[in-house]
């Protein structure tokens, strides 16, 4: 009887927890930033196949470097953890993102780029701070935190673009 | 029977707690779902139905169902109607005949605000449209809602300022109203050294930003400051009622449902009480003395209701108010006018009252 009562009173105490977070799984943040990470690497590419902008162009560059050591540090951190990694995979909404650009011809696609880089860099803020605060496999979550202040610069800088 | 008592009793406690607002945290879980209604929303025309059946293509999950997080990275009604565009060929860059700058209005990295500007400005002062975007003050950015300002700027030759604010659940009620209040002092202070002309600036928002367009009309007239000479309030929230017939007849309508207004107000208030403070619940603010105002409905929306409740509120404070619906087509339709013949009407009917109220010939 006491035993009951007393798993009863816990069992009420998880339910009763409103602020409990459903924070993303482990899988799925890897999956999330990794695919973000392809995205970026991928629009940046195909705007420097293009761009007469210096501008552009040393921002794409930079995004190349960054993100391809971020999806570096998210997979080592990954194997920490012990996830499981599958190759990064662009989402639809990214690969339309990436169709619409390769539609678009010399400047336009520029400012196609930028307006799409201001849009993804908010997603991915959102995504590296909820799990920087609240990840649950702690080498994926430092891993978030790192990121979280690159993502940020990136954000100043587009909004000088 | 003291166990039946004690569990009955923990139930009814899980069940208020469930009740309560979220924490601050983007990782905060949805509420608990209402019971559904079965309530068909009305069809969308043709145009509107072809940008609505890109999103589960895109991946679109149903926001009432994800944590904020999840929900800031669903692709959106604006990601679609570009899909379309892209596939009847048209270009979705930016329309290059308007120019765009990032300021800052306040210390926050969201206060800041998107400048646009007509590149064919002739340097004779221009109206100044402040702009609020939409999102349920949970989801989307200044980028998301990017067609609307770029097009008044363009359509008007006008300079559009494009507010961003600090989102809940992060920050909750009234930041987002605070912000609004703070980004209209600061336009009122730099808009003539962009080119503005003060004598000429409006309110304009779509949705959440159209709650915000009114609200912060009613802050100018509470704190002397400089009043807008019309305010665009396209599809606002406005009207805390929970059973307006558009939250039963738009129940299921996308891209927005009855149960992701209560997903929002999950977010973005601290308590139930705060869904009765006027700055949300318009229709119980004093309306008296605001501009003329114009606002834009969509027939398959939840928020329809709000629009025209708030129509006949203004209208009864003495208020000069014009409300139309838009038949056939939905929320989130007027950045859609590319590609959705309903939402390029409602596009015309604003530009031609905004000309109308900046005194624009033509």
């Amino acid at each position: 009887m006491k035993t009951l009562m007393m798993s009863v009173a816990f069992g009420a105490a998880i339910l009763a927890t409103p602020v409990a977070a459903q924070v993303m799984t482990p899988t799925e943040y890897v999956t999330t930033a990794g695919a973000s990470d392809l995205y970026e690497i991928t629009a940046s590419k195909l705007v420097l196949e293009t761009t007469k902008s210096p501008k552009v162009r040393s921002f794409a560059q930079m995004m190349v470097t960054q993100h391809t050591k971020s999806t570096a540090d998210v997979k080592a951190a990954a194997m920490k953890s012990h996830v499981r990694v599958a190759p990064p995979k662009l989402t639809p909404m990214q690969q339309e993102l990436v169709t619409e650009l390769r539609a678009e011809k010399g400047t336009a696609r520029d400012a196609a780029y930028v307006a799409q880089q201001k849009a993804s860099h908010g997603q991915a803020l959102a995504v590296q701070k909820a799990y920087a605060s609240e990840g649950t496999a702690p080498a994926l979550k430092t891993a978030a935190a790192g990121i979280v202040p690159v993502v940020e610069h990136h954000i100043m800088m587009l909004k000088t673009m | 029977m003291t166990m039946k008592l004690l569990i009955a009793a923990m139930l009814l406690g899980t069940s208020a707690a469930a009740m309560a607002q979220s924490s601050n945290s983007t990782n905060a879980p949805p509420p608990p779902p209402s019971a559904r209604m079965a309530t068909q929303p009305p069809m969308a025309d043709a145009d509107m139905q072809a940008v609505l059946n890109q999103l589960p293509m895109l991946g679109a999950k149903p926001i009432e169902t994800l944590t904020p997080v999840k929900a800031r990275i669903q692709p959106s009604a604006a990601d679609a109607a570009r899909a379309v565009m892209r596939q009847r060929g048209l270009s979705t860059a930016p329309d290059p005949a308007v120019t765009t700058q990032d300021l800052p209005y306040g210390s926050d990295p969201m206060q800041f605000a998107r400048i646009y500007k007509p590149v064919a400005a002739t340097g004779a002062p221009m109206p100044v449209i402040v702009y609020y975007h939409g999102g349920g003050w949970v989801i989307a950015d200044v980028n998301t809602y990017d067609a609307a300002p770029r097009l008044l700027a363009k359509q008007l030759n006008a300079i559009v300022v494009s507010v961003e604010y600090r989102h809940a659940p992060e920050f909750k009620f009234p930041a987002q109203h605070d912000d609004a209040f703070a980004a209209y002092a600061w336009v009122l202070q730099n808009a003539q050294s962009w080119g503005g002309d003060l004598s000429k600036v409006a309110l304009a928002g779509e949705s959440a930003g159209g709650n915000l367009a009114v609200a912060t009309a009613i802050y100018a007239r509470d704190n002397n400051l400089t009043r807008p000479v019309h305010i665009l309030s396209v599809y606002p929230i406005a009207n805390s009622s929970m059973d307006l017939p558009s939250h039963m007849d738009a129940a299921n309508a996308k891209p927005l449902n009855t149960a992701m207004l209560k997903w929002f107000g999950n977010y973005y208030t601290s308590s139930p009480a705060d869904m009765q403070d006027p700055r949300l619940n318009l229709v119980g603010a004093n309306l008296r003395g605001l501009p003329p105002t114009t606002i834009v409905n969509a027939q398959i929306d939840p928020l329809r209701s709000d629009g025209e409740t708030l129509a006949a509120a203004m209208t009864a404070a003495g208020d000069r108010v014009e409300q139309r619906t838009f038949p056939g087509v939905t929320h989130e339709m007027f950045g859609m006018g590319a590609v959705v013949r309903g939402a390029y009407d409602a596009n015309q009917y604003a530009i031609v009252r905004l000309k109308a109220a900046f005194g624009i010939r033509n």
